[in-house]
């Protein structure tokens, strides 16, 4: 019993420590690429070591929980969908490593006109996913809260939605003096930050559908 | 020779031990939150306890339906319960032990002219009545304070599903106690007018006659648990609605104590002391109760997904289980009579019930069997418990092996 008792404890730690991961990566994400637009490149690459370490560290939590559950048979009900919520939520951290990557290695030109554009996409888009985080642990000790934390994931994520579109279309329709190579290579970068808040939706509507599950 | 008047009973037991034991953990290994080894082990040992301890309240009950007074009378009433049991399963109709043992007594008497007693007729047939019903009721109770008291202390899961595999166990045993207390009287209650043990001393506890056929008994409940359960145990929740493991832990529970309420007399003397009105020492079906539990939480949660047929099922069971064991058993005895020549029991004059016990030396030697059976269940008690935690070390030795292993390579 002590055993078990001891397995239980560590796989909560886990799971806590892994959204903790994802958290910390949507934080560095966001200061991360305001010290890209402010042209701080030291404190960048610091950001992009950072969360390098992170989504590592995240893996291997995924990984260990995931084998923790199948040996220990725990959740045995709800295991394959505590999986997959896992899953999705480490794609996120994966996102944020590869986006950072992307701006490390193509090193976009943002015009300074779109720089509070770009902060508002990134914040938009990172709040979406750190209003999972809340949901995701509450699906563990209080599943009937999930539905309504999960409202202000959708809302960050039309949010993001919209400034992408809004800032995509001022890029195409109103920068006449950019070539069009570099507002498609613009358009990229947005789609790579507004995707962070895609992927916290399609976590949130899993997560939503294991919600009503539990408490059922 | 005189073991073999014992095996209809064995038989009995055994399929007892299939079927309807297998309802005492069959959520928890159907949703796969206790093991079949675990499961197995667990109620095969408690139902031995409750058999020995608590079996002779429901006993002296059915004695009072029949007091089946010849040892070949025994033998043949056993022998036409256990048939339609199994031919009742083999083509799939609903069937229970303890209506089928009833129903194979009224046979008796009416073969051997003795009068049916319609009060004691009636309380057991308002038990198989109240058994499900009450099953609903306490699953209902049970799992509105379950969910409440989880949603006020907001535990964690994961947390919560490891109190509720303890949980699960206890409830099991506890089942598992309540099972072979109750139903014990089904498979050896026949047996008892007619057999005569010699008492076996074990320190501070002496077996009587009775609870060493008991004991016998349940030993052959615990054999249908073992060779025979794992396949229903996987099965059975899922045929009337799937089950959460919370709602597993209450059905059991909830089965345990219809059983456990049917089968105590302490508690029934408990009741009466307090003025209040006791339960019948009735041989309750647990196949029906734990039907009667599932309906609960399904009615509890709006009835959606409860397959209503079950209860048709069950209302069918109470006529032709009966029907069928009494007829099995008429002619049965008419057969055993005439042309074996066995003597299969009279008719009793007057309140004195007359029986034709075994020869003592008959008895000695079945006590010298018991009490080996008690040695050998005690040697293999020990080496099952050795070798579990034996197995249990080298199986967690082994995963953190190969979890560092797959570690270190990754790196």
């Amino acid at each position: 019993m002590a055993v078990f008792t001891r397995t239980t404890k560590n796989l909560i730690l886990k799971i806590d420590e892994f959204f903790d991961n994802i958290d910390l990566g949507l934080l560095v994400f966001r200061e991360g690429i305001k010290a890209y637009l402010n042209r701080d490149f030291e404190a960048f690459h610091r950001h992009i070591e950072k969360i390098e370490s992170l989504e590592s560290n995240a893996d291997r939590l995924q990984r260990s929980i995931g084998n923790e559950m199948i040996t220990h048979s725990i959740l045995p009900q709800h295991r394959a969908e505590v999986s997959t919520l896992i899953d999705q939520m480490d794609e996120i951290i994966d996102t944020i490593k590869s986006s950072l990557n992307e701006f490390s290695i193509e090193m976009p030109e943002i015009p300074d006109v779109l720089h509070n554009d770009f902060l508002n996409i990134t914040e938009a888009s990172v709040s979406a996913g750190e209003e999972l985080i809340p949901a995701a642990r509450a699906y563990f000790k209080a599943p009937f809260t999930v539905r309504e934390k999960l409202l202000r994931v959708y809302y960050f994520e039309s949010e993001a939605d919209k400034l992408s579109r809004s800032t995509r279309r001022f890029i195409f329709q109103e920068m006449k003096e950019l070539d069009l190579a570099r507002k498609a290579h613009l358009r990229y970068i947005i789609h790579h930050i507004e995707n962070i808040s895609d992927l916290a939706q399609k976590a949130a509507d899993l997560l939503s559908i294991m919600a009503i599950k539990i408490v059922l | 020779m005189i073991l073999l008047y014992l095996v209809s009973g064995l038989f009995l037991g055994w399929s007892l031990g299939a079927n309807d034991a297998s309802n005492l953990f069959g959520s928890a290994v159907g949703s796969r939150l206790v093991s079949f080894r675990k499961a197995a082990v667990v109620a095969s040992v408690f139902v031995i306890i409750g058999a020995v301890v608590q079996g002779s309240g429901t006993t002296i009950t059915l004695g009072r339906l029949g007091n089946v007074n010849a040892v070949g009378g025994s033998f043949t009433v056993a022998l036409a319960a256990a048939v339609t049991v199994y031919l009742m399963t083999k083509f799939a109709l609903p069937v229970s032990t303890t209506q089928a043992i009833v129903g194979a007594i009224i046979g008796w008497n009416i073969f051997t002219g003795n009068s049916t007693d319609v009060k004691t007729l009636s309380q057991i047939v308002s038990a198989w009545i109240a058994g499900p019903i009450l099953g609903a009721v306490f699953s209902i109770v049970l799992y509105i304070a379950v969910r409440k008291i989880k949603r006020a202390f907001e535990i964690h899961i994961i947390r919560f599903e490891s109190y509720l595999k303890t949980g699960l166990i206890i409830a099991g045993a506890f089942a598992a106690y309540s099972l072979g207390a109750n139903n014990i009287a089904n498979v050896m209650g026949v047996f008892i007018p007619s057999f005569n043990l010699s008492e076996i001393q074990l320190g501070f506890i002496t077996l009587s006659s009775a609870q060493q056929l008991f004991m016998m008994g349940g030993i052959a409940i615990a054999a249908g648990i073992i060779t025979y359960s794992k396949r229903v145990m996987e099965t059975v929740g899922s045929n009337i609605m799937e089950l959460s493991s919370e709602a597993a832990l209450v059905v059991m529970l909830a089965q345990a104590l219809v059983l456990f309420l049917f089968s105590s007399t302490s508690f029934a003397s408990f009741l009466k002391g307090i003025g209040l009105p006791s339960f019948p020492m009735v041989p309750v079906s647990s196949s029906q109760v734990i039907v009667g539990s599932v309906i609960g939480i399904g009615l509890y949660r709006g009835a959606r997904n409860i397959n209503f047929r079950v209860l048709g099922e069950i209302g069918t069971g109470w006529v032709a289980t009966p029907l069928m064991a009494g007829l099995t058993s008429f002619f049965s005895l008419f057969f055993v009579k005439n042309i074996f020549g066995i003597e299969v029991g009279w008719k009793s004059s007057g309140s004195v019930s007359q029986t034709s016990p075994l020869p003592s030396s008959a008895g000695e030697s079945v006590s010298s069997i018991a009490q080996y059976l008690l040695l050998a269940l005690f040697i293999i008690g020990i080496i099952s418990a050795a070798l579990f935690f034996f197995l249990e070390i080298r199986k967690t030795k082994e995963l953190s092996r190969s979890e560092e292993k797959f570690w270190k390579n990754l790196k």
